[in-house]
């Protein structure tokens, strides 16, 4: 799985590198380092990651599941209710 | 006057089980200051974003004081102990927050709250099973109450044996924090909490004690054998950090899982599709936290300097309420905000707060209410509410039922 952090957007609250530690780590108090290429063991880890980051910094390719759209963020509001 | 306060309306107990419409009217006037001395009411997304980040706003117990706090200000006394990194401003607040990180998460302890997913699946698990062959649960006395004060033991290193007596004392603090329990409450129980206050106390201090002799793998050894640059914290520091993190990531984590199994109950095909599919309950949490946050509002803001919003000043010295439940489902911000939906491209909430005070414990809280709500997905067969809606607790700050009953047709 490809990813991107916006490092404009990215505030340092460090969320992800409590979701994802093989994946995200922080390098000091405030600047992110990451694995661009994260393995496929990651996928719920890093599915949690990009879904708790504060300002929404992290792009993930290739999170979708095929059975179900749970990872991707839909284009508008769909079902639920 | 024909009708009651908006301050009123938002502690009016009649308003707990859905206090939305209350918030709603309040975003008609989004700074709204209704009597002297009395708090500025702040309800739009935008602002209250913009205050929790703004260095005018204090978090410091003594300003609050100095302003005439009210009833829900005083909410989270824990008498005796110096005050938390929850009421301090910078740069006292910053030193205990960096040592309470460096125990707590990354860059030092990047793997601490990660490697508690196996125990908290174990705790989950042990509770589920625990309702045997029941067809009715109270979650909340059954589920939701134990579970977060189990891993907060876990993550602290208090001993397994000893975590009975440790939640026989957390209980009683935990209600003596109620406004409304302090405020009726007799006399032996005002007596059991004090006595629970100080054993817990001790039980720390003698814990604390050990820690710092023999380390072990724990949050207590990080903190009082922390060597970075600024230092280790002091035993009164470590009672307090200690209480603080048991009491503000106790009764929140309670409320996150309730209301989120209630909101789930209620809307039965998100449900579904949770039982299908447990990655969504990453989804489901977060707009959890901006549909109904554990944390209705901030009461305990002053302002250190005249401060304008929207045209309006505040001066210097005034009390802030940031309601942030009322900017979650601001309609400047969230498309169709009254409408619970995981699918939403963009759940930047305001559960957390935002800014230096931003909520220390939510990694933990996400991934505990991921658990949770989950597993209860897949193993409660045809759940539904006993009584809609529940019976709530007093706080207007701490929302959340105090009861909420389930029937099902058995455990999966």
């Amino acid at each position: 799985m490809r990813l991107v952090v916006d490092l404009n957007k990215c505030q340092g609250y460090a969320q992800c590198a409590f979701l994802a530690p093989d994946v995200f780590a922080m390098h000091g108090e405030e600047s992110l380092i990451y694995n661009p290429h994260a393995d496929e063991e990651q996928r719920e880890r890093l599915a949690r990651a990009v879904a708790a980051c504060p300002v929404q910094a992290i792009t993930a390719d290739g999170l979708d599941r095929t059975d179900g759209s749970a990872a991707g963020p839909p284009q508008e509001a769909s079902d639920g209710r | 006057m024909p009708h009651a306060s908006m301050m009123r309306q938002i502690t009016d107990f009649a308003n707990r089980a859905d206090p939305y419409p209350v918030y709603e009217k309040l975003r008609g006037t989004p700074v709204l200051h209704e009597e002297e001395g009395g708090p500025y009411i702040i309800s739009s997304y935008y602002d209250i974003k913009a205050l929790l980040h703004d260095p005018r706003i204090s978090s410091d117990a003594a300003n609050l004081t100095a302003a005439g706090d009210d009833e829900l200000a005083r909410s989270e006394e824990t008498g005796g102990l110096p005050p938390s990194f929850l009421r301090l401003d910078p740069p006292e607040h910053d030193r205990l927050r960096r040592i309470a990180n460096s125990a707590f998460g990354p860059p030092h302890r990047p793997r601490r709250i990660e490697s508690m997913q196996g125990d908290m699946r174990e705790i989950v698990t042990g509770l589920i099973d625990g309702f045997g062959d029941a067809h009715e649960i109270d979650l909340v006395d059954q589920f939701a109450y134990p579970f977060p004060v189990t891993v907060i033991c876990r993550l602290l290193g208090v001993p397994r044996e000893d975590e009975p007596r440790f939640r026989a004392w957390v209980d009683p603090l935990v209600a003596s924090l109620d406004p409304d329990t302090r405020q009726n409450g007799d006399a032996d129980f005002q007596q059991t909490a004090q006595e629970a206050r100080m054993q817990l106390g001790m039980y720390l201090a003698g814990l604390v004690e050990q820690r710092t002799k023999e380390p072990r793998d724990d949050l207590l050894s990080d903190l009082v054998n922390s060597r970075g640059p600024d230092g280790a914290m002091t035993m009164m520091e470590v009672l307090s950090t200690s209480v603080l993190l048991l009491i503000a990531g106790h009764e929140t984590t309670v409320n996150l899982i309730t209301n989120g199994m209630l909101t789930l109950l209620r809307h039965p095909d998100i449900l579904r599709r949770l039982r299908e599919e447990p990655g969504l309950s990453v989804r489901i949490v977060e707009e959890l936290l901006r549909y109904e946050p554990p944390v209705q509002l901030v009461p305990q803001r002053t302002c250190i300097a005249d401060i304008e919003v929207r045209g309006i000043t505040i001066p210097k010295g005034s009390r802030i309420w940031l309601v942030l439940a009322a900017g979650n489902r601001d309609p400047e911000r969230f498309e169709d905000p009254q409408r619970f939906d995981p699918d939403r491209g963009d759940i930047q909430h305001l559960g957390f707060g935002s800014g230096i005070h931003s909520c220390f414990g939510a990694p933990l809280a996400r991934l505990e209410t991921q658990i949770a709500l989950s597993e209860l997905a897949r193993r409660l067969r045809d759940p539904r509410l006993v009584e809609d809606p529940p019976p709530y607790r007093p706080n207007a700050v701490l929302r959340g039922p105090r009861h909420l009953r389930i029937a099902f047709e058995g455990l999966d």
